[in-house]
């Protein structure tokens, strides 16, 4: 005769917890870690690799925005390090304040655990992510951030700022806004915000994030899903933890932070920039469809701070390159755009490309067409998903010439209203996207 | 004398009644079986048919770029394809079993070896398969990453890469099938040499100053390749 | 039981802290006396304390709760007589308890005679015994202590119309230690009491005794001079007393008090006890640990005073701002409760009653190196009254049944020197001697049980001290040691169970026993000691190896 077994299905949060460790994820020494950290409130989360040279100054800013923030809260550091060889783990670890290595000049009122881990696998934002996830759930955080280890301009505000909304209001996603150059972040403007804008509904202008927050509740639910093991968004979880709390109907926030600090990276790298963004966007549409098919118009988001403006330093541009790289993508990849485009709008494309660098302007209506039945090409695997990503590339290398053309002697209000009617063309075509993605083209 | 003749040819369409009449049953039979071969054919091919469509044959298909090749070549859709492919070797085996069961000598090491022949035939118009599939996707990919690099002439890059790859699978089908198998190893091997001797002297002495800047430009001036590039950042 | 000769005793010493008006009143005036703390001492003799430090009995006009002092060589009439406080202390001595009296040094009454003499005239005699000046703007920026009632150091007195200045209430005048007589005379004093056969003496605002122009007018020199003064007499006539130095400073100003073993025996370590209530909040042990590592060495035969609570507030004046306001918001957030940077609360209340929390703070207290006091009434866990002014919400009568007067005085209750904690949760109904004696399980009982335990070595009142910093930090862990003796005391801050690894590879071999319940728990060994812990849970082990 067995004692009574209760079959009430354990609540979301603990079934994700059980899944974080049943999946041996994480290893011993990283649960001992966590054992010996306890509960928590707050939870700082920093993937690493190989970013001995810039993340010294990083969690030193952390420490200052935790202790000045949340000076009662219980806080700790989590380091999720890819196998860095240049001692990233030692300095993330040297930052913790307790009774055997206090920091003379800070005074804090509890200890303040820093730990770090490495996960399994090859270096990758996804594992990375998984792991401040877990973290965050068996600690029981209730709010965290994930800050990126590069992020040298990085001010001790950020942290509560990113943290408030989630801490003492109740957001389950904190967004942050930059001050951007009217020509950085043109991926952003151009077709992630726009797009994801009008398909789900939210006014966020960095869905792409390397600094946000998150709440308990939000990260638990994302650390259930059965999403770990697939393929297709494991280059760009960020993107795709956003798309997750606007689809899932979480409560979302933004908090403007300051200037957005340059990698060093260059234009070359804008087929993996596409594949971590673009390419995770249009994978989640399957998915999300029944969200975004029913979604009219779009909403603000609650936020805090000032509405950045662009600034209008003059970058080095080289418009010429781009043209060309335009025309000729549109002449030689042909083929292949009559398999993901339809008719009109490849015609329309041929037909600009002919033209000068001054009559050439790829319009908002012409750009959203585009997007879109890129989109329900990706959906229905017209050709290999990937091989649309990157045929995309030159289309946008296309729009980000007419943007630079449009824009170049635009005050910031010029640019921003811009920006905003690129969004309302979006908007305004969504019917335009959900007949291409039932129908044929 | 007429009776003799009247006899002989009695005799003889006697002969031929009793041939004809002992072979009959036998072609009956054989007719029989060519029918029943014909029902039960027919019954896999709706039952291939419903299997393709339940594991979304003609989508995977697609996925592969398959079906853009076969639609080019005006041939039905693969699952199509597929299904009168299963059709028509279904029917003839159980034709050729009839025939066996005919008797007639000598036919039978034939109709053995047509049966052997037959995983052969399927293996090699699965390489064909394949191949083709190989081609269009990495022509496609080299195109794209050509087109994205900036590298010149990528429509000539991606078609060559093509040719190579076709010309690959279709040395490879002959050979599994078995037909002019060192005429084609060796044609294959001439023009394959051929072809990379071309391009070494064509880029040797063609392309020895573009040869001598690209290596400048990567390991003697770094700072160079910058000041091409812009500070444009997607993200 | 007679007296250890040990001229070390107080290192071994368990005191309790208590006021004879509080404790039990045998003659029915609602206010108690020697002659029933007298006939109560069975009972303390039975809690297993070693020690009684009275708080002040001498006459007064009762304005500072006795810290007024009008007399010093007698007893106030309402606690009975001089020939009371004899045979009070023949009993005790009798029974093994050792009695420490309180010395106010630095200020009197006003109205002692000696400052009703010195303020009559300006050429009196005793004119100079007091710090007279003729303006208030002297010794500027010297701190105020009691902020809640004193605006200024100085005090105007209309009939010889000068300033005197007093660091207290202003009905303190402070004594002027630049005196000789003045010295004199308050040597004559302990000399007094010490004949009669007293053990010791708290010494009552020690740092203020001398000012000096330009300084903050503590802990001067001159101050260490006097009291050095007074040891060496104290030594030389009466070895074996003792001499406890009350001090609210931060532990590096405070070591000069013992001198080089020539001037106090024991002082107070009054950072060290707010830092136990922030730690036990926080469920972090760092705030303990920190003030521990800054407490420096003291001579070999000076001792600590360690306690959880007093008759005064819980001060609050060596902590941060930060920690100060996080005290307040979590000990005490009704403002009545707040005074002169301190919170006026009992023990039992600070802890919300929680038997687990007063288990494990006095665990705490038994466990670290030093000499722990009782505030008479926690060992039941009595509740205060916030309502009753000043400080008296702490010295309320001392509940010894659920009967009438909660069996403290067979007066009427109006008549009681003090109101009763009347509340279901406090009051004498509910929280008492009688009934807490006839349960094993009760506070009473436990802190019977754990002083039995503690006096059962010698290492937590002379042990080393050494923490061990597990990477739980919720757990407060540190081994004594004395000779041969080992002892692993571990504390769980926190109110979740929690798991903490030690590691003991010094002690390698040892078996771990369990000191109250004799037990023997798994091996020292190389590898990190598991231990697991139920909230608020504390572990003393002895390490033995077999």
């Amino acid at each position: 005769m067995s004692t009574g077994v209760s079959t009430q299905e354990p609540p979301e949060s603990l079934r994700a917890e059980v899944k974080a460790e049943e999946e041996s994820f994480l290893s011993d020494e990283f649960v001992r870690q966590l054992i010996n950290v306890g509960e928590v409130d707050i939870l700082v989360g920093v993937p690493t690799h190989n970013n001995a040279k810039t993340v010294g100054p990083v969690i030193q800013a952390i420490q200052a925005g935790l202790l000045k923030g949340f000076p009662r809260e219980r806080a700790a550091i989590v380091n999720a390090d890819g196998g860095s060889r240049d001692g990233t783990p030692g300095l993330v670890t040297a930052a913790s304040i307790d009774d055997v290595r206090r920091t003379p000049n800070l005074h804090a009122l509890r200890t303040l655990h820093s730990i770090s881990t490495q996960y399994p696998g090859s270096p990758g934002s996804a594992p990375a992510l998984r792991t401040i996830l877990a973290a965050a759930v068996l600690l029981r955080a209730k709010a965290s951030v994930v800050v990126s280890p590069d992020a040298t301009n990085l001010e001790p505000d950020w942290i509560p700022r990113l943290l408030q909304p989630v801490y003492r209001e109740d957001s389950d996603l904190v967004t942050p806004l930059y001050r951007r150059n009217k020509f950085d972040g043109l991926l952003l403007t151009n077709l992630l915000y726009p797009m994801t804008r009008a398909l789900y509904g939210w006014k966020i202008r960095e869905p792409y994030a390397t600094e946000f927050g998150f709440s308990g509740r939000l990260a638990s639910q994302f650390l259930g899903r059965e999403i770990w093991n697939d393929e297709s968004w494991q280059s760009g979880p960020q993107i795709y933890f956003t798309l997750a709390a606007m689809a899932g109907g979480f409560r979302l926030h933004q908090s403007f932070l300051g200037s957005k600090v340059l990698t060093e990276r260059s234009s070359a790298d804008l087929v993996p920039a596409l594949r971590q963004t673009v390419g995770v966007l249009f994978s989640s549409l399957e998915p999300n469809f029944p969200v975004w098919s029913t979604k009219a118009g779009s909403q603000p988001v609650p936020t805090a701070g000032p509405d950045p403006e662009f600034t209008l330093e003059s970058l080095r541009v080289n418009r010429k390159r781009l043209r060309e790289m335009f025309v000729v993508g549109v002449a030689e990849l042909e083929p292949v755009f009559r398999s993901i485009l339809s008719p009109a709008t490849l015609a329309e494309l041929q037909r600009i490309a002919t033209l000068g660098e001054v009559e050439l302007h790829y319009s908002p209506e012409l750009w959203v067409k585009t997007v879109y039945e890129f989109a329900s090409s990706y959906h229905k695997s017209v050709i290999a998903r990937d091989h649309i990503i990157q045929a995309l590339a030159s289309l946008f290398r296309g729009r980000v010439f007419t943007f630079l053309m449009e824009n170049r002697n635009g005050s910031a209000q010029d640019v921003e209203n811009n920006v905003e009617s690129l969004c309302l063309e979006f908007e305004k075509w969504k019917p335009y996207l959900l007949e291409v993605w039932n129908g044929g083209r | 004398m007429r009776e003799l003749i009247i006899n002989e040819l009695t005799q003889a369409v006697h002969e031929i009644t009793r041939e004809v009449v002992r072979f009959l049953p036998r072609l009956v039979v054989m007719l029989i079986i060519a029918c029943v071969g014909w029902l039960i054919a027919y019954l896999l091919k709706v039952v291939v048919r419903s299997i393709l469509r339940l594991t979304k044959f003609d989508k995977l298909s697609e996925n592969v770029g398959a079906a853009q090749l076969l639609h080019r070549a005006a041939l039905p859709t693969s699952s199509e394809l597929v299904v009168r492919l299963v059709f028509w070797v279904a029917w003839i085996g159980f034709i050729l079993v009839g025939v066996n069961v005919l008797g007639i000598v000598g036919l039978e090491p034939d109709i053995s070896r047509f049966f052997l022949f037959l995983p052969r035939l399927f293996v090699a118009l699965l390489i064909v398969f394949f191949g083709l599939l190989a081609a269009s996707f990495f022509s496609r990919a080299v195109l794209l990453g050509a087109v994205n690099a900036n590298l010149p002439s990528p429509r000539l890059l991606s078609l060559s890469v093509r040719t190579v790859i076709i010309i690959f699978a279709l040395s490879m089908m002959f050979e599994e099938l078995g037909v002019a198998e060192q005429t084609i190893l060796v044609a294959f091997g001439i023009v394959f040499g051929a072809m990379m001797l071309g391009l070494a002297i064509a880029f040797g002495l063609g392309g020895q100053d573009l040869a001598r800047r690209f290596l400048e430009r990567r390991f003697v001036h770094p700072k160079k390749k910058e000041e091409q590039e812009d500070e444009l950042s997607p993200l | 039981m007679p007296l250890t000769q040990d001229p070390l005793w107080y290192k071994d010493a368990v005191i309790y802290q208590v006021h004879v008006r509080t404790f039990y009143d045998s003659n029915g005036d609602g206010i108690g006396d020697f002659q029933g703390l007298a006939s109560r001492l069975d009972y303390l003799h039975g809690l297993g304390i070693n020690a009684i430090w009275l708080m002040p009995f001498f006459p007064s006009p009762l304005r500072d709760d006795g810290y007024d002092i009008a007399d010093y060589r007698s007893v106030h009439p309402t606690y009975g007589t001089l020939e009371d406080f004899k045979k009070f202390l023949a009993v005790a001595h009798e029974g093994g308890i050792r009695v420490i009296i309180e010395m106010v040094l630095n200020h009197t009454s006003d109205q002692h005679s000696w400052f009703q003499e010195s303020r009559s005239s300006r050429v009196n005699p005793k004119r100079d015994w007091y710090v007279w000046n003729e303006t208030d703007s002297h010794y500027q920026g010297t701190r105020i202590i009691f902020l809640d009632t004193e605006m200024s150091n100085w005090a105007w007195d209309p009939i010889s119309k000068q300033y005197y200045w007093h660091r207290f209430f202003s009905h303190q005048p402070d004594l002027n230690y630049d005196n000789p007589a003045v010295r004199e005379e308050m040597w004559d004093v302990m000399r007094f009491w010490c004949e009669m056969g007293v053990d010791g003496f708290r010494l009552d605002a020690v740092p203020y005794l001398v000012e000096r122009e330009g300084t903050n007018c503590e802990n001067l020199p001159e101050t260490h001079e006097i009291l050095k003064e007074l040891r060496h007499k104290l030594d030389q006539q009466f070895p074996g007393r003792m001499l406890l130095a009350e001090a609210n400073q931060w532990p590096a100003d405070l070591r000069p008090y013992f001198g080089n073993e020539d001037e106090f025996h024991m002082a107070f370590h009054f950072p060290l006890m707010p830092r136990m209530f922030m730690g036990l909040k926080l469920e972090d042990r760092k705030p303990i640990t920190e003030i521990l590592q800054q407490t420096p060495e003291i001579p070999p035969s000076c001792q600590w005073c360690l306690f959880l609570r007093n008759h005064d507030e819980l001060t609050l004046e060596m902590v941060t701002d930060v920690e100060r306001d996080y005290m307040y918001d979590m000990y005490a957030q009704n403002r009545t409760m707040r005074l002169n940077l301190g919170i006026r609360r009992r023990l039992a209340s600070l802890l919300d009653n929680d038997r687990r929390r007063i288990e494990l703070m006095n665990g705490i207290l038994m466990s670290l190196p030093g000499t722990p006091i009782i505030y008479y009434g926690d060992e039941i866990g009595m509740g205060d009254n916030v309502n009753l002014g000043d400080r008296n919400g702490v010295r309320t009568p001392m509940q010894w049944s659920g009967g009438w007067n909660g069996g403290f005085s067979a007066a009427d209750p109006e008549t009681l020197y003090s109101p009763l904690i009347l509340n279901p949760v406090y009051g004498y109904p509910a929280v008492n001697v009688l009934s807490q004696k006839r349960s094993e399980h009760s506070l009473l009982s436990w802190m019977r049980r754990i002083i039995e335990v503690r006096k059962s070595t010698a290492v937590f009142g002379r042990g080393s001290m050494e923490f061990l910093y597990p990477a739980n930090h919720r757990v407060l862990a540190y081994v004594r040691q004395l000779g041969q003796e080992t002892v692993l005391a571990v504390n769980n801050l926190s109110s979740a169970a929690q798991a903490v690894e030690l590691d003991l590879s010094r002690y390698k071999g040892n078996l771990l026993v369990e000191m109250f319940g004799g037990n023997i728990f798994p091996r020292a060994g190389n590898s990190p000691y598991l231990l697991t812990m139920g909230p608020y849970q504390f572990y003393w082990f002895r390490l033995r190896k077999i």
